[in-house]
């Protein structure tokens, strides 16, 4: 019962790509419900939002496809609580099951897709709105039941294994992955980093940093505060930018003409 | 030149072809799938000529012909952020209709300004989108969440969510009414850019934030015993709060500089984790 109903929370959280890309994919949202099928809903939260943290640099951006989130958050905190174990169990047993689980969705992805693509191409020669339709849906939905039977298959088959592996693994490891759980947010942070640090906006990084450690102001205030501050930065940029602009352009024409002439 | 052949086209069948409120809403909802469907070869390929169907049926019912030709068009490589995809399929929903209704018209500017505009707005929307506001939403919710609170979900999904509802609500009318020719305008008048920085100096801010709150190092090793015990965690606080977080967020910036593999890295945490802990530093 419980594989079947973490089956269909598979399902739907593949949904978000049918949902505007709506996150309900994210371990943070997956785990609320997994807690309510395990019947611990507290520790569901808790440990949804640790993955999250730890998967926070993995999202699809342009042409790279993140490990499976879906299929390691809610086998993660699955496996976690039906095995009372703590909260660095979930993201042990989650970083594996995304990577695995990412093989399978690749194929998908890069041949099962790809051959309805071409056949979409086919109803196209013929006009065929309706199939070029038909053939999105079956590639959508596809992939949402092939998530839901690896999540409810892996439950039904792992969660004793599981559970017995975990006791096996000795207190300082179970103590050294507890550590490791607070570090590994860093690494999805340092990932998004990537994306936008330029040498221009390395300052703010920093600035943020501090506000947090020394004066301890909630991240909902650092928001607040750096949206303002970024609106401030564009208004100096641009005028100061206007200004260079009318130099430039005045300049522009003087050396124009000499090379016309 | 263009009004004669409209007006030769009008003769023809006596009614312009016109795509409605109606339409472009239903457009809307469908690009909520753009990536349902994605792939490898062809990436949103078919998310986009799914979401351009009703306007197609509208334009091109009676045309199979035509219809043909514009379902092969748009299942054409195509890949953006899909939350802004609205301004393309509005804009495309405005040159189809064109298209339709004059016969000179040239049909291969509908795959340029796609191929065109598909770049520049996956630039600004995924710094924006992925980078900064998910970041918001993931702080604002972990935050909560990680203390058990259930208002941390729930807010994580409503922070991210109506900002991008209503953006790709209003591109989807921006791009039908503006056409083409926006885009560039704005790119020329540096919008873009601000637009860009600003969104940057957001996000690494809160990065910062989250590194300094979220990322737990604590070393509890002491030496000496009694009145005399050296805490190496309280002379670490004093030096500065939060040094190691930002030391480990450091050294992993440098190696994913360096090439470093994600996975690699967060094997290399766990075998330090562990064997720190087996030592007893941490």
């Amino acid at each position: 019962m419980q594989a079947l109903l973490l089956g269909i929370i598979a399902f739907v959280a593949q949904l978000d790509y049918a949902t505007g890309d709506s996150m309900i994919s994210r371990p943070i949202v997956t785990g609320v419900a997994v807690g309510l099928v395990m019947g611990n809903l507290h520790a569901g939260i808790i440990m949804g939002a640790t993955l999250e943290l730890a998967f926070i640099g993995m999202f699809s951006v342009g042409a790279s496809i993140p490990p499976e989130v879906i299929t390691g958050g809610i086998l993660g905190v699955a496996f976690a609580i039906s095995s009372n174990a703590a909260t660095s169990a979930a993201l042990i047993l989650a970083l594996p099951i995304a990577t695995l689980a990412l093989i399978l969705k690749n194929l998908y992805l890069g041949i099962f897709i790809p051959y309805l693509s071409n056949k979409a191409g086919k109803y196209a020669d013929d006009g065929d709105a309706d199939g070029v339709q038909r053939m999105h849906y079956i590639a959508g939905f596809g992939l949402a039941l092939l998530l839901a039977l690896v999540v409810a298959g892996s439950f039904l088959v792992g969660s004793h294994a599981v559970k017995l592996l975990l006791d096996m693994i000795p207190a300082f490891v179970q103590h050294g992955l507890t550590v490791a759980t607070g570090i590994i947010p860093a690494l999805g942070f340092a990932m998004l980093a990537q994306v936008i640090m330029t040498k221009s906006v390395v300052p703010y990084f920093f600035l943020g940093f501090a506000l947090c450690a020394y004066l301890k102001i909630p991240l909902t205030g650092i928001a607040i505060f750096g949206a303002i501050l970024a609106v401030i930065m564009v208004q100096i940029m641009h005028s100061k930018k206007n200004n260079a602009e009318k130099v430039v352009t005045t300049d522009d024409g003087g050396v124009d003409n000499g090379d016309d002439f | 030149m263009e009004t004669t052949s409209k007006d030769k086209k009008t003769q023809d069948k006596n009614v312009q072809k016109k795509v409605t409120q109606k339409d472009l809403n239903k457009v809307f909802w469908r690009t909520l799938q753009m990536e349902f469907s994605w792939n490898y070869e062809r990436q949103m390929n078919l998310g986009f000529a799914y979401a351009m169907i009703p306007v197609l049926k509208k334009l091109y019912g009676d045309n199979k012909k035509k219809m043909s030709k514009a379902l092969k068009r748009h299942l054409g490589f195509f890949n953006t952020t899909p939350f802004i995809v609205t301004f393309i399929t509005g804009i495309v929903s405005a040159m189809e209709e064109q298209n339709a209704n004059d016969e000179d018209f040239d049909e291969s500017s509908i795959d340029t300004i796609k191929a065109s505009l598909m770049g520049p707005l996956a630039g600004i929307g995924d710094s924006f989108f992925w980078g900064t506001l998910r970041l918001l939403a993931t702080g604002i919710g972990t935050a909560l969440a990680i203390k058990g609170n259930i208002l941390g979900p729930i807010l994580f999904l409503l922070v991210f969510n109506i900002p991008t509802i209503i953006l790709r609500w209003l591109c989807n009318n921006w791009g039908y009414k503006l056409g083409a020719g926006f885009l560039q305008k704005i790119q020329a008048n540096g919008m873009m850019e601000s637009l860009t920085f600003g969104a940057a100096i957001l996000g690494l801010m809160v990065i910062g934030a989250m590194t300094a709150s979220m990322v737990s190092i604590t070393i509890p090793l002491k030496f000496g015993t009694g009145a005399e015990t050296i805490k190496i965690q309280t002379i670490l606080n004093q030096i500065m709060p939060g040094l190691l977080p930002l030391g480990a967020f450091g050294i992993i910036y440098w190696l994913l500089n360096k090439g470093a593999k994600p996975l690699v890295i967060i094997a290399g945490i766990a075998v330090i984790s562990i064997l720190g802990a087996w030592v007893g530093i941490f």
